[in-house]
């Protein structure tokens, strides 16, 4: 009797311990897949901050189209800055408009992202918003200068997690596009907004 | 009262009105979201038109003319010895919001650079800990709870309640005592070396805006709101975006709200 209580008792403490142990591993995995579109759009700027010597523009946005079509929820992106307009669209409408902001998202990344002084990238918390959004706080480390902070949400949408706003030294670019193309939607209507976005893509492309 | 003193009271009475007034509409707005924070529009937009054609044809080319001719040091010194002469402000400011070590800290670090950083050239509190803080009133009185109010565009982008600020900034700059014939060429170099400063900031804008005024508001209020919270603003409040942070009470206002509710 005493041998079976023992038996029980040792079956109940390696249940509990693989239990919580496959608990912990649970929570270390999602949060390595919440971290995980945020370190692969650092590794793929700091590729094209690396290389931006050796490497042409095209080269260099090959680089960051990779990073920005898998890693970032762009339709949902295109939804939150066109706000109430994106409704009156057509659906092809839709689907131009994400294209074209896919396109100056990587050509703005490439422009700017353009050289390197051992800059790095360091993860410094994450902080749940909702069940599935969190936000990913990061910085970029420069050697010649204070750091810059940088900061993203990330929301699983269909099991994936996916970057949907970068936040830069508190500006959050949705809400500063968001603002700034409802002004021109208001102003002069959606057609002029894909002109004026057509127009920046080209602006940012080597002379 | 002295003849220079005298000179500078329709200045300080200018300060006093724009702190009454704007404390005034600050503490009555109640708007939340930037759209409704900018009931001046047509104004600002004109204020933003003049300023912007102004600065284009006289003060950006004088700024990069003096950028071609300064050395980064020299440069890096005079930027220095204008934050230090508005340091006072800071420290006022520190311990209004009730931050007494880092009023303590930025009182040390006054003391330092304008002894050992010589008036202010060499900034070296930064290198033994003690760094530059970012504070004004317009930041207290939000730490007070006061609403940031309209935005206005005057020669800058500012709020009913940021533009307080003007009244200890000033009156705590040694610079505002000092006579005419002094005070005009420092206050053209304090100018010209702000906004080479702010070179690479607007070169940034109008790369990336479709229209520059809603850009710079819309960075201005948000990067107000980051120095509000000292850089950790609260993650929840970048969900109002998506329209869904309160689920149960926005999810039939989309119309109302003009805003796409995100599943």
């Amino acid at each position: 009797m005493t041998l079976n209580l023992q038996h029980l008792l040792k079956t109940m403490i390696f249940l509990s311990l693989t239990f919580f142990s496959c608990m912990l591993w649970a929570e270390i995995d999602k949060e390595q897949a919440i971290h995980a579109p945020v370190e692969e759009l650092h590794a793929s700027l700091l590729s094209i901050m690396e290389s931006a010597d050796t490497k042409s523009f095209q080269e260099r946005y090959h680089v960051m189209e990779e990073a920005v079509v898998n890693h970032f929820n762009s339709p949902l992106i295109a939804k939150v800055i066109l706000s109430r307009h994106w409704k009156t669209l057509e659906e092809q409408s839709q689907s131009d408009f994400i294209d074209l902001f896919n396109r100056l998202t990587i050509s703005t990344y490439v422009d700017r992202f353009d050289s390197f002084s051992g800059e790095s990238f360091k993860n410094l918390s994450i902080e749940q918003m909702k069940e599935n959004r969190f936000m990913v706080k990061t910085e970029l480390v420069r050697t010649n200068d204070g750091p810059v902070s940088f900061n993203y949400i990330v929301q699983n949408d269909g099991g994936e997690w996916k970057i949907i706003s970068v936040i830069a030294n508190g500006i959050n670019d949705l809400s500063l596009k968001r603002a700034d193309y409802s002004a021109i939607i208001k102003e002069r209507g959606f057609d002029a907004l894909i002109a004026s976005l057509k127009e920046k893509i080209s602006d940012l492309q080597p002379k | 009262m002295t003849g220079s003193h005298l000179f500078k009271l329709p200045k300080f009475l200018i300060l006093t009105g724009i702190l009454l007034l704007a404390t005034g509409c600050a503490t009555t707005q109640n708007s939340e979201t930037v759209g409704d924070n900018d009931p001046l529009e047509p104004a600002n937009r004109v204020m933003f038109n003049v300023t912007e054609t102004l600065d284009k044809h006289l003060i950006k080319p004088i700024a990069k003319k003096y950028v071609d001719v300064t050395p980064v040091p020299v440069r890096t010194s005079v930027t220095n010895f204008f934050n230090n002469l508005g340091y006072l402000n800071v420290i006022l400011n520190d311990f209004l919001q009730g931050k007494i070590h880092q009023g303590i800290t930025d009182m040390l670090r006054f003391t330092y650079n304008s002894t050992f950083g010589i008036a202010g050239l060499f900034d070296v509190s930064t290198p033994i800990g003690m760094p530059h803080n970012v504070e004004d009133f317009g930041q207290t009185l939000a730490t007070w709870g006061v609403d940031q109010g309209s935005y206005l565009y005057l020669i800058a982008p500012t709020t009913t309640r940021d533009i307080t600020d003007q009244v200890p900034s000033t009156l705590l700059n040694p610079f505002f005592y000092m006579t005419g014939i002094i005070f005009a060429p420092i206050s053209a170099l304090s100018a010209v070396n702000t906004r080479a400063n702010l070179l690479e900031a607007t070169k940034i804008r109008d790369e990336a805006a479709l229209d520059p005024y809603s850009f710079t508001r819309e960075a201005y209020l948000q990067q107000r709101e980051f120095l509000t919270y000292d850089g950790e603003p609260p993650a929840t409040g970048y969900d109002d975006i998506f329209g869904d942070a309160d689920d149960a009470g926005n999810a039939g206002n989309e119309e109302e709200s003009g805003m796409l509710i995100i599943e």
